[in-house]
């Protein structure tokens, strides 16, 4: 049925959508659920939109191939993108291949974590992106999409089949997609991608190996102090990467949440200083074997202590959600970055 | 119907060539590569200790990844490809 896997193009006998999963998912291109199909058509239509983007994207490790507009197409297109979400697509890619990000080790890891992104600017409004309530959830195509087609690029292009490259020993519901958008306009604070550097109008995408979230519940407490206490209790996990790799992670805000804090005067700033010393991990807590083994790999304790974030500036911090008390920790895989670009468009 | 293989790229080292020439397990230089994960240690002392029974083990040394959780440099591959004939790798955890 296929000519040839070492081809841009394949040229196939007409068949059904059912036809074409059962073959995609026989060559190893399916995460499981059905996939639209990349017909030279719809990858062009995808394309066109990064028609001025002629910056060569990779190599991608593991494989290390360096992808065409068309194939990374390919993949948007199985995962459901609407031509206007594609720009997005490659800029996460981008994200992800920056050195500091450590893609070969986070796509090869035994660690769950996925590829999380993060919309900032206009395009949240452009894609449609959900940034409010169930964000993290089911729902929006955006959401959806996004996130898919760059897992599908991590399956096809970087070669992370799972259970032979990926090594994931349970992975995660995230590795089928996880993406949303920052609440910028119920937060309290700057966006995300403005404290990073960039301008207000700058369409951003932020991608970090993460974990799926974890919920933060806190419907008690009426002030800032007693939200993060909370919020820094879950953090101070004794079985996270975190907590002996350090690296950067994720706090992302119910905007209910973010409003007490800051009504209470705490900066982006004081937040980070707050949640990184409160959210320690005394020895105690971390098993003699493990404190041995971290100790081998030159991982020791400050004072009596890890901490999960080895500094204020590893813990980002967004708002993001809707109505409601809940808000959100987002460990990462450690030894990564989190990675923000710019997206062109033509 | 024409589709676009969502697979395809370019070799990054499409350009390389390999030269394979034959191995003397009993003489050549090895490197125990390491993935740095906890028990890789272990798994190559009991290699290398049986190893000893059979040959020299003085040209036989352990190569380390700097951390489990990145990959080996690219220096350090370079290194283990020049100096050893052979590389048994150690995926403990």
């Amino acid at each position: 049925m296929i000519e040839s896997l070492d081809t841009e193009f394949i040229d196939m006998s007409d068949m059904s959508i059912e036809a074409f999963n059962n073959m995609a998912e026989s060559a190893g291109w399916s995460d499981g659920m059905p996939l639209y199909v990349p017909t030279e058509e719809a990858v062009g239509r995808l394309v066109e939109t990064v028609r001025g983007d002629n910056e060569p994207v990779g190599p991608v490790p593991p494989r290390q191939l360096m992808p065409t507009m068309q194939s990374l197409a390919a993949n948007a297109v199985m995962a459901g993108c609407k031509p206007e979400y594609f720009p997005a697509v490659v800029a996460a890619l981008r994200a992800c291949l920056v050195p500091e990000y450590n893609l070969h080790g986070t796509l090869a890891t035994t660690h769950p974590c996925t590829n999380m992104i993060m919309l900032s600017g206009p395009v949240r409004h452009e894609t449609d992106v959900n940034c409010g309530p169930n964000c993290f959830g089911q729902g929006r195509r955006a959401n959806a999409a996004i996130g898919r087609a760059l897992q599908l690029i991590m399956l096809n292009v970087a070669g992370a089949q799972p259970a032979e490259m990926d090594r994931a020993t349970q992975g995660s519901p995230g590795k089928y997609t996880f993406c949303f958008g920052e609440n910028e306009e119920e937060s309290p604070w700057e966006p995300y991608h403005v404290r990073k550097g960039f301008d207000a109008t700058d369409s951003v995408v932020t991608t970090l190996a993460a974990e799926p979230p974890h919920n933060i519940n806190d419907h008690g407490s009426n002030t800032g102090k007693g939200i993060l206490k909370t919020i820094a209790g879950t953090m101070a996990q004794a079985g996270s990467n975190n907590v002996y790799l350090n690296g950067p992670m994720f706090v992302v805000f119910g905007p209910e949440h973010a409003q007490t804090v800051a009504r209470d005067g705490f900066t982006v700033e004081t937040v980070q200083e707050f949640l990184q010393e409160h959210s320690k991990v005394h020895v105690s807590r971390i098993s003699a074997e493990n404190l041995e083994s971290w100790n081998g790999q030159d991982r020791h304790a400050v004072g009596e202590h890890y901490y999960p974030a080895g500094s204020p500036s590893d813990i980002q911090i967004a708002v993001a959600g809707g109505a409601g008390k809940h808000s959100a920790f987002i460990p990462a895989f450690g030894n990564t970055a989190a990675s923000s670009m710019s997206i062109n468009k033509t | 119907m024409r589709i676009v293989n969502p697979t395809f790229g370019i070799s990054a080292a499409a350009d390389e060539k390999l030269a394979v020439q034959p191995l003397d397990w009993l003489n050549d230089p090895i490197a125990l590569f390491s993935n740095s994960k906890p028990n890789a240690r272990e798994l190559m002392d009991g290699l290398k200790a049986k190893l000893a029974a059979v040959r020299s083990v003085d040209n036989i040394d352990f190569i380390y990844k700097p951390s489990a959780s990145q990959p080996a440099s690219a220096a350090v591959i370079d290194e283990v490809a020049h100096k050893y004939r052979a590389a048994l790798l150690a995926l403990g955890d």
